[in-house]
């Protein structure tokens, strides 16, 4: 069985607002995750206010976004979020948005198996043309994450943020499809299997 | 200037509910067109319910759904609709149309229309390829369907029941290579 949803260390699983809120709502209450994620201003919310938006969000998906938690594979345990916006169909472009809330699984390679994971469900699956995301210049550790998946460096807004005295830009980074296609060397975009993909036409 | 929503014949709108709702009422009674434009059984709507229908329809915006009215350039005067559907992932859209007033049947007003769906789903909509669906017994569709490029690919036998007959439902799609061919050409 293949499963487009698993990678190496990490799986994506559906969204439990109830689940989702809870660690959520833990997570933020860590500054440098809020920081290395948020642009805005860190505020405080309830469990329940966040489930609720949850839900909300969950209840108007359509086509356009994707919620996904992401757990280990060894202790199937809920380290983080990682959400897809399909922003303009046309160009067949989305963003992404990832943080993972556990500290004890940063500079593991799971944010980065994370982001592989997601990449073929948006290439592979969804059959987007470029995948696009923004990072702050302060958290390299995501910048090499990003690069380490393939995306390049495209553009920054000087000066965007304003925190800890000082301001900083915000990166855009994006990634094509083609340019996935050879770095995977069409491995990972393979479900069918040789004889299925030959065609059903016999 | 370049108007992506003006043929030769028509231009694309998008009327009030009252305007397509009083249209609607009257086209849903020539069984003739309902005949052509659709595969289910005859059915009437109230002009309240049609306007609410489409109210509701202006209201959000869908990337998936893109429905249009039809107004002739020389009289100016609502003749028709079209509407496609999209699908977002295999980059497909499914394109309908119908002509309610029948006087505007069988001159051209058919394709132009179509070529303006084609034109929009190819640059606007950026899909790969366009396809459709009509019945057998239309073969004024058929030409006209042909004349903007569709291929026929495949039929469904006998699915449909017509006044005792039954008749096969044609499908056909036009590659956007295959369109963008016939932009470079003579077509044009």
């Amino acid at each position: 069985m293949k499963d487009i949803f698993a990678g190496k260390l990490v799986r994506l699983s559906a969204y439990d607002p109830e689940e989702m809120s809870k660690a959520y709502t833990r997570w933020n209450l860590n500054s440098e995750y809020q920081r290395l994620l948020n642009s805005s201003a860190h505020r405080i919310q309830s469990a329940k206010s966040v489930a609720k938006w949850m839900e909300k969000e969950i209840e108007e998906l359509s086509l356009a976004s994707y919620f996904f938690s992401i757990r280990t594979l060894a202790e199937d345990k809920l380290i983080g979020e990682l959400n897809l916006d399909v922003v303009n169909w046309p160009g067949r472009d989305a963003f992404v948005g990832l943080g993972i809330g556990e500290t004890d699984y940063w500079n593991k390679g799971y944010g980065t198996d994370a982001i592989n994971v997601l990449l073929r469900f948006a290439f592979a699956e969804i059959n987007l043309r470029r995948v696009t995301l923004t990072v702050f210049e302060y958290n390299p550790r995501a910048i090499r994450s990003y690069e380490k998946a393939g995306f390049r460096h495209e553009g920054h807004l000087r000066d965007y943020l304003n925190r800890e005295g000082r301001r900083w830009n915000s990166v855009y980074m994006g990634i094509l499809r083609e340019e996935w296609m050879e770095q995977n060397n069409n491995a990972q975009s393979a479900i069918l299997g040789a004889g299925n993909a030959a065609g059903d036409g016999g | 200037m370049r108007d992506l929503f003006r043929g030769e014949l028509v231009r694309f709108t998008l009327e009030e509910p009252e305007t397509r709702a009083k249209a609607e009422i009257r086209w849903q009674h020539d069984t003739e067109f309902h005949r052509l434009a659709d595969g289910d059984a005859a059915r009437l709507t109230s002009e309240k319910k049609i306007k609410e229908w489409s109210e509701k329809q202006a209201e959000g915006f869908q990337p998936e759904r893109y429905s249009f009215s039809i107004r002739t350039l020389a009289e100016d005067k609502f003749i028709g609709f079209v509407g496609m559907w999209v699908d977002l992932i295999h980059g497909e859209a499914w394109v309908g149309l119908g002509i309610g007033e029948r006087e505007f049947w069988s001159k051209g007003y058919g394709t132009d229309m179509m070529k303006l769906c084609l034109q929009y789903a190819f640059t606007e909509l950026c899909v790969e390829r366009v396809s459709l669906g009509l019945h057998e017994y239309n073969p004024r569709a058929l030409k006209s369907y042909e004349k903007c490029g569709f291929r026929l690919e495949g039929r469904t036998r006998k699915d449909v029941m017509r006044e005792g007959k039954r008749y096969d439902s044609l499908w056909m799609g036009l590659l956007r290579a295959e369109w963008s061919q016939m932009q470079s050409g003579d077509h044009k």
